[in-house]
């Protein structure tokens, strides 16, 4: 971190005015392991993978082409 | 006690700057807001109290006071605050910074009293036109505006190009007396959202200067509404970013120092914000999939422009959520999800922030589905899309500003918050109201529900949605509606109230999150803003130059003879209902 920045930002959360205690031990770059992160981002992608499933193949694929199918029923062809 | 070391005492003069832009902010926010629950109480049948023709009215000031005005007076005070403090050096000169401020309310005035005019049954004429502008956000020719309208957007787009004037002044002032530093992260993150602000911000000007504004004056007969469409969308998919950049901001330098923690990366922040530079205009015709006359393949570049944008998306729910988790393992968390109840959940300005953030990961679906070329026609124009931004720049960002204002509204006052319990409660009920009118919102548009529509009356014949029914949906977008309303209020009172309060010796230091990982890991290219900027150029040519020229090749740089409509509505249940019946017997 430049010297510029430096004084600007804070090794720790000193901001405890809402009641909540503040950090109990430092962790730094090598000995932090964002395990929790990955099982986060993994469940988010397969909510999106399962929901994209259900969206192409249930929601879109599964309903007929409404817009012309409309348009068809105006026009008295169907 | 110790010396405060608040903004407002290190810069006083910028702070006030803030404070007023700010301010701006909260009007437009309590405005628009308001008149949002007016819209969701009369499309869905609640209340009814104003005419159905001025709906529309209704929805343009909704969508310009929230999605231009509030978003962008809030950003370009906490893009000052950015530049000031990671810079450590004011602003080159302050009257400079009050002018673009007074440009800016000068232009929102203009556009305001446009708009509202569109409520008076006889509007004053001006300049041989009848003062309105029911035009909605997008302003879609052939419904044309007032002139005021165009000359009040331009005066405050040209306001903000100014504000990026200061803070890359500001920069440069520093680079002289710094010139062997990395830009300081927050710095970093303004000046590249400034830099594809003005490549976006071209096409709107172009739009308005040469088409629209000539147009209104009856200087030009006639305009191409496909240009003028295709110029707004150049423009408007990029705004969506230059709202969401000051968010992405303050989950990267705010979020993870509220946790306990430091950003796990800044030069994972740095690459996020190239390629938000490179990337936020290509693909805006990805908003005019359903247009004829632009060419399949033209759309299929504007996709992949888009898929790749959730890359740093992506790259962005890692970085803060793993800052997060730092900081809550520092605080005593523990286990693989147990971490998370050490998350200080009881602070606003977390909890907000927290909650937007959760709410853009549900939005970034909705956005994969209206990214996807075939399977946008599923959504298209339906309510879906309404749902959609209301979890971005209605939740993600709107959510996130009014939590960060529990932390910078104190700084640039040097006023504590006045109730931060009342805060906690404001930014939770958010959420919940959000929660209900969105998921309506986007399960409604799944039937094919309509957006922009005053009446959408749904009786009077038989319609079964596969799985709920059309009256529950509006229930929830009413009950949604006013617990967003109510959420509001608090959210105003608790502004209004602390600016009653005296002076504290209580505000925290003026701070934003160390690193894990600093600027010293981040290949020095990544700050050479020349090249991100000669790519990002570069890559627009590629996206715009055929489908621009196809577009006016066929339909004539000034349009085959259109002439401006301006929105009248005789509402006609009985015809209406009539033609419905035809249709669907």
């Amino acid at each position: 971190m430049s010297s510029a920045t430096e004084q600007r930002t804070t090794d720790q959360a000193t901001e405890t005015d809402s009641g909540e205690t503040g950090p109990v031990r430092t962790i730094g770059h090598d000995e932090y392991d964002p395990i929790g992160t990955l099982i986060l981002i993994a469940i988010y992608f397969a909510i999106l993978v399962l929901l994209w499933l259900f969206m192409y193949f249930v929601e879109f694929l599964g309903n007929g082409p409404t817009v012309v199918g409309t348009l068809v029923t105006v026009v008295g062809l169907a | 006690m110790a010396m405060r070391n608040a903004y407002v005492d290190q810069f006083p003069a910028e702070a006030k700057v803030i404070k007023a832009a700010f301010w701006s902010s909260f009007l437009a926010l309590a405005i628009g807001g308001l008149l949002g629950l007016v819209q969701a109480l009369h499309r869905t049948d609640v209340v009814r109290f104003i005419d159905s023709a001025d709906y529309y009215t209704v929805l343009t000031a909704h969508g310009v006071l929230l999605a231009i005005t509030f978003t962008i007076f809030f950003l370009v005070g906490i893009f000052t605050w950015a530049v000031t403090t990671s810079l450590e050096r004011g602003v080159v000169d302050t009257r400079f910074t009050w002018s673009w401020y007074a440009m800016m309310v000068v232009g929102t005035v203009l556009v305001g009293v446009t708009i509202f005019a569109g409520f008076l049954e006889d509007a004053p004429e001006i300049l041989g036109a009848p003062l309105n502008a029911d035009v909605l956000f997008t302003f879609y020719a052939p419904l044309q505006a007032h002139p005021f309208f165009y000359v009040g957007l331009v005066l405050f787009v040209v306001g903000s190009w100014l504000a990026g004037v200061d803070w890359f002044r500001t920069w440069w002032a520093w680079r002289g007396e710094n010139p062997d530093e990395r830009i300081p992260l927050p710095t970093f993150m303004v000046l590249t959202t400034t830099l594809f602000w003005y490549i976006c911000t071209f096409g709107v000007a172009l739009s308005i200067l040469v088409f629209l504004l000539p147009w209104s004056l009856g200087i030009v007969d006639s305009v191409n509404p496909l240009l003028t469409r295709t110029l707004f969308w150049y423009f408007g998919h990029a705004v969506v970013y230059f709202w969401l950049m000051p968010a992405y901001m303050m989950w990267y330098i705010m979020l993870p120092k509220l946790s306990g923690g430091k950003l796990f990366s800044d030069p994972l922040a740095r690459v996020v914000f190239v390629l938000f530079l490179l990337l936020s205009t290509p693909l805006g015709i990805h908003h005019q999939y359903l247009d004829p006359g632009i060419a399949e393949g033209y759309k299929f570049i504007a996709m992949t422009n888009t898929m790749f944008l959730l890359l740093p998306s992506l790259l962005t729910a890692f970085t803060v959520v793993a800052s997060m988790e730092h900081g809550a393992r520092q605080r005593g968390g523990e286990g693989y999800l147990g971490w998370l109840r050490a998350l200080p959940w009881r602070d606003p300005v977390f909890t907000g922030m927290a909650l937007a953030g959760l709410m853009f990961a549900a939005a970034g679906f909705s956005g994969m589905i209206n990214a996807g070329m075939n399977i946008n026609y599923l959504v298209h124009n339906t309510w879906w899309v309404v749902g959609h931004f209301h979890l971005t720049v209605g939740t993600a960002v709107a959510l996130t500003f009014m939590a960060a204002a529990y932390w910078f509204i104190p700084q640039v006052t040097g006023k504590a918050l006045w109730n931060r319990s009342v805060a906690l409660g404001q930014v939770l009920l958010w959420f919940i109201g959000m929660t209900f009118m969105s998921n309506a919102m986007h399960r409604s548009g799944l039937f094919g529900m309509p957006r922009r529509t005053a009446e959408p009356q749904y009786s009077g014949f038989e319609f079964e949605p596969a799985a709920g029914t059309v009256g529950e949906i509006n229930a929830q977008v009413a009950l949604g509606a006013v617990i967003l309303t109510v959420s509001l209020a608090l959210f105003l009172l608790n502004m209004v109230l602390t600016s009653f309060n005296g002076s504290s010796d209580a505000i925290p230091d003026n701070t934003y999150a160390g690193t894990l990982s600093g600027p010293e890991d981040a290949p020095e290219i990544l700050d050479n803003l020349k090249l991100w900027t000669a790519i990002a150029i570069v890559l627009v040519i590629f996206a715009y130059t055929l489908p621009v020229a196809s577009i006016v090749e066929n339909g004539g740089l000034f349009g085959p003879g259109i002439e401006g409509q301006q929105l009248t509505l005789v509402p006609d249940t009985a015809t209406v209902l009539e033609t419905v019946r035809e249709v669907m017997p």
